[in-house]
């Protein structure tokens, strides 16, 4: 009994500590256990929806099947920087391949870009230690977002006794790593092909309801 | 009595009086006389407490708020298991490469446990504890509890395996595989597991006893490791390998309901070297100045 009750809570108290941490594939069977551990707390920070993708596990492979590409997750939130002004960054290094994202941030001038390059290789290293990843240069840029963070309003002197109210603003950057070669880049619509198009449209024109 | 006090000081006169009052102030051997210093005892002008010097002690002794008194909240921690191998078995070399055909395979056999002394006491104070307890008997459970625990390591049963591993055999079973996914059968067992070294020993109180014993096991098992993604990082499922192992399990003898679970394997050096991984790893080399090139160093 003192076995059970010891693998009871030692059972209890790392799921209540570590509980962000569970994979979603395994569902524990539910058993309530006593209150016997002290250090249980609730994480104190709630884990947001782009950092519990990291977790998803997929079933092994078939032999047959195409290796499947890995894709990393990573995200930093509430940076001093405009979601605007960052937008204009993620859209920059979006579809690039990390080496040339790096290098194309390396030399810009904006704030964001030395975030951006911060959470980017904070990405790539979390790839090759923890997801299994095997080349670091083997990655590319799928996606890479912005989002609102938290805002503060704050009074802005002016001049005769008059105030405005301003917004100190913050932003979330999300970005997700996949391996592999970056896709090439799809070819621009020419006339052409338009034309081709309108001309197809106009062949499918049918009447309906005959024979 | 004051009045007549008066009256016969002031027969003699004042300058007697104050002679008189001398003398008695004189010492019987004719000290110097001290003088009488008024001294006004009112006290003007104090320090106030937080403007004061204080020591550092009293600084710390005097908290500058309410503090309530802290709760104690005692967590009482229980060792089920030992940190390590007592006196770990030292396999002798090329257990698993003589054959038991030949002679000193079978010499070899029959007497290292019956000479280990040691092991014979240990074996004694364990089957004080645990008379149920025998080298011919247990080798068999412990091949069950070894298979059980691998397949809930496989599954992720982390109840169970907590029943059947020491907490220290589960933290190393169990690290960096959270996110992965681990395909483990075992085959055949090769030859039968037999009992190599049994030790005991007492942890923090002289009467707190733990036994281990070591199992000689050579076994046929398939292992495949696959990552988060489902790719195979390690091992193959239809390639079964030949595995000598020495596993060491152990029980809490002093507790009742204490059971043999898993604690630890014993690698001995002689031991072929594992298979490496699919993946290739990058080894970082030395840190470079700009002016310097890698040849040079090399």
């Amino acid at each position: 009994m003192a076995a059970r009750r010891v693998a009871a809570a030692g059972c209890a108290w790392p799921w209540g500590l570590l509980g962000w941490a569970r994979p979603e594939r395994f569902l524990a069977s539910g058993s309530v256990f006593p209150l016997s551990c002290i250090h249980t707390s609730t994480p104190l920070e709630k884990l947001g929806k782009w950092e519990k993708k990291n977790r998803i596990v997929y079933p092994p492979q078939l032999p047959g099947e195409p290796r499947r590409p890995a894709e990393i997750y990573h995200c930093r939130r509430e940076i001093k920087y405009s979601k605007d002004k960052m937008w204009y960054l993620a859209k920059l290094i979006k579809g690039m391949s990390i080496d040339q994202a790096l290098a194309q941030l390396e030399f810009n001038d904006k704030k964001g870009a030395k975030v951006i390059k911060e959470v980017l290789l904070e990405a790539q290293e979390m790839a090759v230690r923890n997801h299994n990843v095997e080349f670091k240069s083997n990655l590319y840029i799928a996606e890479s977002l912005t989002g609102r963070g938290h805002y503060v309003k704050r009074i802005r002197y002016h001049g005769k006794g008059m105030f405005g109210i301003m917004k100190l603003v913050r932003c979330h950057y999300f970005v997700k790593l996949v391996e592999g070669p970056p896709p090439p880049p799809e070819p621009l619509k020419t006339g052409f092909d338009q034309a081709k198009e309108y001309v197809q449209q106009l062949r499918n024109r049918t009447i309906a309801n005959t024979l | 009595m004051a009045a007549a006090m008066a009256t016969g000081l002031g027969r003699l006169g004042l300058r007697a009086c104050r002679q008189n009052v001398e003398s008695l102030l004189r010492s019987a051997r004719g000290a110097p006389t001290c003088r009488l210093v008024p001294v006004r005892t009112k006290r003007r002008f104090s320090v106030p407490n937080w403007d004061r010097e204080q020591s550092l002690e009293e600084k710390k002794l005097r908290p500058s708020r309410m503090v309530a008194p802290e709760e104690h909240v005692e967590r009482t921690f229980y060792l089920a298991c030992t940190a390590d191998v007592i006196d770990p078995y030292v396999p002798p070399e090329g257990d698993a490469r003589l054959t038991s055909l030949s002679k000193e395979g079978l010499k070899q056999r029959a007497e290292r446990f019956k000479q280990s002394a040691v092991s014979q006491l240990a074996l004694r104070k364990v089957k004080d504890h645990d008379p149920d307890f025998s080298t011919k008997t247990f080798p068999e459970k412990a091949q069950e509890i070894f298979t059980e625990a691998h397949n809930c390591l496989a599954n992720f049963n982390k109840q169970k395996l907590h029943s059947l591993v020491t907490e220290r055999c589960y933290s190393e079973m169990v690290r960096g595989n959270r996110y992965k996914t681990i395909r483990w059968s075992f085959v055949e067992s090769l030859e039968p597991p037999r009992v190599v070294h049994v030790r005991c020993d007492s942890m923090v109180n002289r009467g707190n006893l733990y036994g281990q014993v070591t199992v000689r096991m050579h076994t046929r098992q398939t292992l495949a490791i696959y990552d988060r993604f489902g790719r195979l990082m390690y091992g193959g499922e239809q390639v079964p390998k030949d595995v000598l192992e020495y596993v060491v399990f152990e029980r809490h003898l002093v507790n009742l309901y204490g059971t043999w679970r898993m604690h630890a394997k014993i690698v001995p050096e002689w031991a072929p070297p594992k298979d490496p991984i699919v993946k290739t790893v990058m080894i970082p080399g030395p840190t470079l100045n700009p002016s310097q090139e890698f040849e040079e160093i090399k």
